[in-house]
Order: C-alpha cells, then sequence, then structure tokens
C-alpha cells in the first residue's frame, strides 16, 4: 500500500515531453512509481482533467521575514509554488548581530517596502547567526526554502559602521570569506549582492561599498559549494547592465559557479537595449559562462497611497523625500501648502501621460466612493481641478488612505515578453515574492504563465512552461532530487486545471502582523499542492501537512 | 568562443583602490587634458555623477568601489 496515489492525470513531467496520461504514487516524501497503479493507498486523489507537474520554483523572492509567521509563504504555496529561494538582492535576515537589527529592518522597509510594524509585531528576534536564522523558520516550515545569504548583510557582520564608509581590508575580506563559508554549510544556496539599492537613509547600500577584489573572493568561495551568485544591476541602462554580466561571466568561468542576475524587464522603448543584453548573455553562454537573467511574466502594474514610500515617485526627490521621511500629518499639511504644491505639479510633470489611465482603487471616506474606479484625469474634470492636484487633495481627504493604481506601466508586450520567456538562455523568476506588499501582489505569476501565455496566447506550450519553472530552476541552482517527477525524486507536485490555472484579481488584504495591508491575488485552477510526500495545500481544504525543508546544498547531499 | 571573440560594447572599468575621477582621467584617457577628461568621464557616468546632487558615495569623492565607469561615450548602434 502506498501513501499516496495521484489518479488519471496528465503527467508534465518537468523535463520538456509531451504529456502523457498516468498515475503517480508516493510512499514516505518520494515519488515510488510512475504508470500504471493497481495498488491502493492511504490517500488517493482523482486528477482526470488535470495536469500533475513538479511543483514549481520561485527563484527570486523575500519572503525571509514573513517565513518568521507564515511557515507556508502564503499565498505563493496554493499557486502551485513548493521551493521559494530568499535573500535576493544583498539582502538576508541572517547572519544579523543584534545591533544591527534596526539598521537592516530599515533597508528591508527602503527596498523591499516591508513595514516597519511588521517586523516589530512578528518577529521575535532570536537568531544571529545563519544556522540559527534556519533553526527558527524550521518550525513549521509548508513551503521549500533555498536561502541566499546578503552581500550587505556579511559586510555589515564583519565591518560594523565601516560598512557603508569603505572598502574592506584583506583581513575583513577574510573574514567575510569565512562568514560566507559558514552561511554555506548552514544550507544557504549562494551569495546576493546588489549595484542599485538604497537604504533607509537614501544611502547606497553596504555591498555596494565592495571593490571587485572583495566580490572575486566571494565568489571564489562559492566556487568551493558550486553556488549561485545573484545580482542587481543598474538595470535601467543596458550599457551597465551589459559591463555586470561580462563581470559575471568571468566570475563564473573564472570559478565555475552559476550566475543570475534581475530584472530585465522588456518594454516598448527598449526592445533593441534588451536584444543587445541577450545578444551578450548568448556570447557569454557560447564561452562556457552561466549568466542567466530572470525575467517576470506578469506585466508591471503599480499601485501606491501615500501613507508608504512609493517607487514610481523615486524618482521625483521633493515628493520621494516627503513620502520618506515625513509623518502622515506632514505629509497632509505638506500637499496643503500653496507653495509646496507648485513644487510639486512642477516635478510631476513626467507623470503627464499616467492620468489618463491611473485609476483610483479605494477610499475610506463615503464622499469619495463616487470616483473609485475612475482615472485621475476623469476626477480631475468632475473636480475642476487638475490630476495631481486631485491626487493630493483625495489623499488629504483620505487621511493618505486614497489608493491609486498604474497598470500595464511595462514588460506588456505578449509577443516580446513571451519570445524572453521561451527563450532558451531565460531564467523564469523574479517574482520579488513577499516584497513591495503595498506596491503590488508579487504571487500568482506562475498562473498568469499558464493563463495567459499557454492557454490565451498560444505563445508557449505547457510543457515548456511546466519545465521553465521547475527542471530549469533546479538545474540552475543546483537542486537536488527535485524539479521533476520521476520515481526517485522527492514528491513535490503541483496538480493543476490547465483550463482554468490563473492567478486571481488582485486584492488588499489585513494579514500582515501589526495590523498591517497588502496587495495578494488567490490561485484559480490549483488543486492540490504537495511538498515532500505530503498535502500542503488543496483547493477543498486549505493549508494542511508542514513539510518543507531548508534545501540543503550540494556538498551536504554528497556528503549523505 | 575565446574573450577575444567577444563583440564589441562600450569599454568600462572597475574602481581601483584610491581611484577618483582625476586617477581615472589621468590612466584611462592620457592624451586628453586633465579636466577634459575628467569632464568627458563624467560625462559619460552620470549615474556616478550625478549622486553629487544627491550626497551620495564616499566623502568628497562620489565614486563608489563597485561603479562600473565608461571610459568611452555609448556606442552607436544601428
Amino acid at each position: 500500500m502506498y501513501d499516496l496515489v495521484i489518479r488519471n492525470g496528465k503527467v508534465v513531467d518537468g523535463s520538456g515531453l509531451p504529456a502523457f496520461k498516468a498515475d503517480v504514487a508516493v510512499m514516505g516524501n518520494r515519488i515510488v512509481k510512475i504508470g500504471q497503479v493497481p495498488e491502493s493507498a492511504r490517500e488517493e486523489i482523482d486528477a482526470a482533467g488535470k495536469i500533475v507537474a513538479p511543483g514549481f520554483i520561485d527563484p527570486h523572492t523575500h519572503f525571509d521575514a514573513q517565513l518568521l509567521w507564515d511557515g507556508c509563504a502564503k499565498p505563493a504555496l496554493a499557486h502551485g509554488v513548493t521551493t521559494i529561494v530568499p535573500g535576493n538582492c544583498s539582502l538576508s535576515l541572517a547572519p544579523l548581530k543584534a545591533k544591527h537589527r534596526m539598521r537592516l529592518v530599515g533597508m528591508f522597509n527602503q527596498i523591499e517596502e516591508m513595514p516597519l510594524k511588521a517586523f516589530k509585531e512578528g518577529v521575535v528576534w532570536d537568531w544571529e547567526t545563519f544556522s540559527e536564522y534556519i533553526t527558527r523558520i524550521r518550525k513549521g516550515l509548508a513551503i521549500n526554502v533555498a536561502p541566499l545569504v546578503g552581500h550587505s548583510v556579511i559586510r555589515l557582520w564583519v565591518m560594523n559602521e565601516a560598512a557603508t564608509e569603505r572598502t574592506a581590508t584583506d583581513a575583513e575580506i577574510a573574514e567575510m570569506q569565512s562568514v560566507l563559508r559558514e552561511c554555506l554549510d548552514a544550507g544557504a544556496a549562494g551569495l546576493s549582492t546588489s549595484y542599485v539599492d538604497m537604504d533607509e537613509k537614501l544611502q547606497p547600500v553596504p555591498s555596494r561599498y565592495a571593490d571587485a577584489r572583495e566580490v572575486d573572493a566571494l565568489a571564489s568561495v562559492l566556487g568551493e559549494y558550486g553556488r549561485v551568485l545573484q545580482i542587481v544591476p543598474e538595470f535601467y541602462d543596458s550599457d551597465l547592465t551589459i559591463a555586470r554580466l561580462d563581470q559575471l561571466a568571468e566570475l563564473s568561468l573564472k570559478y565555475n559557479i552559476p550566475t543570475t542576475f534581475s530584472p530585465l524587464f522588456m518594454n516598448a522603448d527598449n526592445v533593441d537595449a534588451v536584444n543587445r543584453v541577450m545578444a551578450r548573455v548568448d556570447e557569454q553562454f557560447a564561452r562556457g559562462a552561466r549568466v542567466w537573467p530572470q525575467v517576470q511574466t506578469r506585466p508591471i502594474d503599480i499601485s501606491f497611497s501615500f501613507s508608504v514610500p512609493s517607487l514610481l515617485f523615486m524618482r521625483f526627490p521633493t515628493w520621494y523625500k516627503i513620502m520618506r521621511f515625513g509623518t502622515p500629518d506632514e505629509i497632509s499639511a505638506f500637499f496643503s501648502d500653496s507653495e509646496n504644491r507648485v513644487k510639486l505639479i512642477a516635478e510631476a510633470a513626467p507623470l503627464e501621460g499616467l492620468w489618463p489611465t491611473l485609476i483610483l482603487r479605494h477610499v475610506e471616506t463615503d464622499a469619495n466612493q463616487k470616483y473609485v474606479g475612475k482615472t485621475l484625469k476623469e476626477i480631475a474634470e468632475l473636480r475642476k481641478t487638475t490630476p495631481v492636484e486631485a491626487m493630493m487633495d483625495l489623499s488629504v481627504e483620505e487621511g493618505l488612505e486614497a489608493h491609486f493604481l498604474s497598470a500595464g506601466m511595462g514588460h506588456n508586450d505578449d509577443a516580446k515578453v513571451a519570445g524572453l520567456l521561451n527563450h532558451p538562455r531565460v531564467h523564469i523568476g523574479a517574482s520579488d515574492g513577499g516584497a513591495h506588499i503595498l506596491s503590488f501582489s508579487t504571487y500568482g505569476d506562475t498562473g498568469y504563465l499558464f493563463s495567459h501565455f499557454v492557454r490565451d496566447l498560444n505563445l508557449m506550450t505547457v510543457e515548456s512552461a511546466v519545465k521553465k519553472i521547475t527542471s530549469d530552476t533546479a538545474a540552475i541552482w543546483g537542486i537536488p532530487e527535485r524539479g521533476m517527477l520521476k520515481e526517485g525524486m522527492i514528491a513535490d507536485i503541483a496538480i493543476f486545471d490547465p483550463s482554468t490555472i490563473a492567478r486571481g484579481e488582485e486584492k488588499f488584504v489585513n494579514d500582515v502582523p501589526g495590523d498591517g495591508h497588502r496587495y495578494v491575488r488567490d490561485s484559480h485552477g490549483v488543486d492540490t499542492v504537495i511538498v515532500g510526500g505530503g498535502i500542503a495545500w488543496s483547493e477543498a481544504k486549505g493549508y494542511q501537512d508542514a513539510r518543507g525543508e531548508v534545501l540543503p546544498g550540494v556538498r551536504e547531499m554528497v556528503a549523505a | 568562443m575565446p574573450v577575444e571573440q567577444l563583440s564589441r560594447v562600450r569599454k568600462s572599468i572597475l574602481p581601483q583602490v584610491g581611484d577618483d575621477w582625476s586617477h581615472i582621467a589621468s590612466r584611462e584617457l592620457p592624451d586628453l587634458s586633465e579636466k577634459d577628461a575628467i569632464a568627458s568621464l563624467q560625462s559619460w557616468n552620470l549615474h556616478v555623477y550625478m549622486r553629487a546632487a544627491a550626497r551620495m558615495g564616499t566623502g568628497s569623492n562620489n565614486i563608489l568601489p563597485s561603479d562600473v565607469i565608461f571610459v568611452e561615450p555609448p556606442l552607436a548602434y544601428g
């Protein structure tokens, strides 16, 4: 008798080969048979009409904090994601000395838009080392985690305040190498670094003070373990992106490591630039380097209110400064002052093209409900003012709880984006899961891949889409025994209906510690998600078994 | 594919210890006067030079140790 049999489904095994009808039997945490399974099982799932695929792997997330209060990384698991990679962009929550906690919280707040209150009320700070953090998140873990360690955090651990003042000495670099080894031994999947991010004081994050010598030394440690280097390049400029991917290629070749950079967006105005980047990627792969660009599936939609700083206003200093450093009362007063308004209106001139599409999506007062769903251009006409002034006035009237949505801002040319997603040297990822929670939903990118690019547009096959987010990802990241449905592999499985799988409508929910809100999307068409042989989530019963693991590195697996 | 066969991209460097505009100018653009070389470098590297306005960087030198510094203008792509 088996523990679990999934019957009558169509198996898309992650290899990219055509789907086939078969049953899948599981014993313990492993797949033991794929084919005809006449034997009975303690639990059976009828998957008729559905696809049985390996669980999806999301290689770019920031669930570091959420995992401390939610071992399911909700709602990622319900979308079929069985493995996540947190710790991207130079930021992880370990190793972290007690004295640096608030500094790192400030960085997470600034860069990943995680609310300060969530850290204050949702986190019990009972770790310092990476190993202690891993022990901490293992409790109640329902999703697999392959965590990166952040370069900025290692720098802070070794150099303290000097981490954002200068290059490291030889002794400090040697100490960083030792700390990185400890993290990799404790289960880190690799190292992340950033060349663009700014901290809570709008100063460069620690990783940006590292010279090439330091990055080389850390990459050499990754080479000892064959682990991944992830970077955020200056993605707004193709020449800079190419220079960074050349830098990665040299490290990849020198130390025989996989590297990945994200994001890479395809917009109407940067098609040639992205083509140049991809041509360079192709050349570097031809040399034998591994430089995987990560491309997200969803278009860029940004929501905002003036109660928290928004990405949308980062390039407008007066706007961003008051959003970043002002209290709600100060922001309201600033918006109401006539002299400030002149300055703000002038600075926001480049947003002119947004007003006809920028929508008011939520208000608190009854008086303004009549404007919800209308564009700022329409609201301005009704209120006999300008769109930018209408935005400020509504925000003040709503105590800064007027929420706006700018949809389809980029990465929305379907044919061109599909061209990238199908590219053999593109890594599908960059969801940013768990981050930017007040700007957009970072959940449901896999549902969007299947509903939009596979089913609606027929620009990808379901087999190639599954391969891209399962076995390809496992191979790139060196994640052993996952990413394919094969006898002997660990049973991480997503069962979904290809005719209905989708991401749900974006909604604003109140489930963040500290009475916080975030944008999420429910899963549609996902039937059952299995992690380590246990049913972690099903549409019928919700969240169930918690068999998630912190995935061991290659060295540990070999030693075992 | 040997590195020599990679297609030409815009030439850049990573800063060496102690580099500032003047050091990079004298090393990378020795045929220009220091003033012209620095002006050229700054115009080709607005992502670094414009940090002065935002008061970012290491003291009076706004070049970060991790910066990519272009040592020629953008190439003409066609």
